[in-house]
């Protein structure tokens, strides 16, 4: 298991340096922004301006002022799915990719379970996410000393970890869609997709009370944002990772159980198939053992 | 089976949804020998073979390999075995030396460097290359390499010599007799009936998914069929030896000449020739690739 988890952040080590750098500009950035923005003459007035429906779109928008509004709105909010969509292709990728690749043939051939080569990659993956966003805390966490933004660096750290469990959630999520549909960028973008819907629902149900129904039994309905600098919501956050263990199990089954495929198997048109199989072969077809 | 046995497979079943890949796969393959899997594209060797190493699951059938099933200890089946895939798929992104380094990872690091090095050089493999510059040949090189690099007891080879040049070619089979001396059984599958004939010690024949033949390449060539020239004296009626089982007249010429294809033992022919003036008779063996045509075509 260890090798591959080695293996796995090797792999990933080039997106985590991308996603590393991109989230360090960002987060110093925004440390760099916050006295001038907050600074502007009039700022308070000009956001009380913005149409009410944008203002509860990101909830406590009057709150951009404060060190966790600030970094609830320009930060947290977005992340989910900015980052969401490394995790969504970083999971779809766990062992579907190679699959379709057709390099897991020759990796599966080693003296090496399935379970271990599953649990390597997740923990690459789980390890390669948690870097990053260390890498994104210490963005707000060290430049913040000089600025007004005056939370310490573990109030920092807080809202980082709801995040990370959105992150596995969807990330597991789309492991296990890899597994279930025919190739791992459907999956991907089926779990990205599923990502984005559930960030427009949450914003949209601030404005449509109606919405909430449905916004209950989705996860970013549980997710604190910058909120958790407060204090984290810790049932709301081993629930995300609860959910996100049992995706992750219902995938290692999945991976158990299946036939490992080479490049080319597999594929949406199997009454298709069939039927071009049948024309070709004719009767040396037979329904299966 | 006993001691001897590397692999042992019994009514193997695997089907892809309604395409039936294997119908009853029956082989034995003793450890130490050269055995080769011949078949067109299709016929079910790759699929054989991936049931081997648990990489797919049979729907019916046994496979026992040196002693153990490979779906109950996968692990310890893979350990002894080196495996070269018939669709070879690499991280294009790795140098050779680095990917090597990922399969030795995988076997806890039980390979001699000594011996990896020392393969390349007689493959010409650069490995510093990354596997993306590689031509389809040298990507075989790589195969080849780390399917032997762990010396395992049992090489599964799938077409091991695609895309390489004769001479490379020759150089992997050294390599492989090397490894049957070694103590190693090699099994490989192959439509090239030249390296069957010129490598293996037994072959299976196989189509649609069933074993049609196992035999040595010589006995295969003996058993199945002969082509027979025969020469009389004289013009005779040849009714008579058309009524021998197996015996089919190929062409006659004014009554003198006769060219027969005789399948299976000869001694009913032999016998009633004795009542016929023969002058001249001559044998001739069809080779390994007019056999293994000769049950394809019968299976058309």
């Amino acid at each position: 298991m260890f090798s591959e988890f080695k293996h796995s952040l090797r792999r990933l080590r080039g997106q985590i340096i991308g996603w590393g750098i991109g989230l360090a500009i960002y987060g110093v950035l925004m440390v760099s922004l916050f006295d001038s923005i907050v600074g502007i003459e009039g700022f308070e007035q000009l956001i009380a301006s913005y149409p009410p429906e944008i203002m509860a779109f990101f909830g406590d928008f009057m709150a951009i002022t404060t060190p966790i509004g600030y970094i609830d709105i320009y930060y947290f909010t977005y992340m989910t799915f900015i980052i969401g969509i490394f995790a969504a292709s970083a999971g779809a990728s766990l062992v579907a990719a190679d699959e379709e690749k057709g390099i897991l043939d020759l990796v599966m051939a080693h003296p090496i379970s399935r379970t271990s080569l599953f649990l390597g990659r997740l923990l690459g993956f789980m390890t390669a996410t948690a870097v990053i966003l260390l890498i994104g805390w210490l963005s707000w966490a060290i430049p913040s000393g000089g600025t007004d933004l005056e939370l310490t660096w573990i109030e920092f750290l807080r809202p980082f970890l709801p995040l990370y469990g959105v992150l596995i959630l969807f990330g597991t999520l789309a492991a296990v869609l890899s597994l279930l549909l025919p190739s791992s960028r459907s999956a991907g973008a089926l779990s990205g997709g599923l990502l984005v819907a559930n960030f427009l629902l949450t914003g949209l149900a601030n404005i449509n009370e109606d919405l909430k129904t449905i916004v209950k039994y989705t996860p970013l309905n549980y997710y604190q944002g910058g909120d958790a600098v407060r204090g984290i919501n810790w049932e709301w956050l081993g629930g995300m990772l609860a959910v996100s263990a049992v995706f992750a199990l219902i995938a290692w089954w999945r991976f158990q159980r299946r036939d490992i495929r080479v490049g080319g198997e597999g594929g949406w048109r199997l009454p298709l198939v069939r039927r071009r199989a049948l024309r070709k072969h004719g009767s040396n077809l037979k329904e299966p053992a | 089976m006993n001691d001897s046995t590397a692999i042992l497979i019994k009514g193997l079943i695997k089907s892809y949804g309604y395409v039936q890949a294997l119908r009853g796969v029956d082989l034995e393959v003793k450890q130490g020998e050269i055995f080769g899997f011949l078949g067109p594209n299709g016929a079910g060797k790759t699929t054989t073979i991936r049931c081997m190493l648990d990489l797919i699951r049979p729907q019916g059938g046994t496979i026992s390999i040196l002693g153990k099933d490979p779906q109950e200890d996968p692990v310890w089946v893979r350990a002894q075995v080196g495996y070269l895939p018939g669709e070879l798929s690499m991280e294009s992104n790795l140098r050779v030396e680095n990917q090597l380094r990922y399969y030795s990872d995988l076997r806890r690091n039980r390979i001699d460097w000594n011996y990896v090095h020392e393969l390349a050089d007689r493959l010409e493999l650069d490995l510093a290359m990354p596997i993306k510059n590689l031509s389809k040949g040298n990507k075989q090189k790589v195969g080849v390499v780390q399917a032997l690099m762990p010396r395992p007891k049992i090489l599964l080879l799938d077409e091991p010599t695609a895309g390489l040049d004769p001479l490379m070619q020759q150089e992997v089979y050294r390599l492989l007799r090397e490894a049957k001396n070694n103590g190693a059984t090699v099994f490989f599958s192959t439509h090239i009936m030249s390296e069957a004939e010129a490598l293996a010690e037994r072959v299976a024949i196989i189509r649609e998914g069933v074993i049609v033949e196992e035999a040595e390449p010589s006995q295969l060539v003996s058993m199945v069929m002969r082509r027979v020239r025969i020469r009389f004296r004289q013009p005779v009626d040849v009714a008579p030896l058309t009524s021998i089982e197996g015996v089919s007249i190929l062409s006659q010429s004014n009554g003198n000449n006769i060219r027969l294809q005789v399948e299976g033992e000869m001694d009913d022919l032999i016998r009633a020739l004795a009542e016929f003036p023969v002058s001249d008779l001559e044998t001739e063996h069809p080779s390994l690739e007019e056999i293994f045509l000769t049950y394809y075509k019968a299976g058309d």
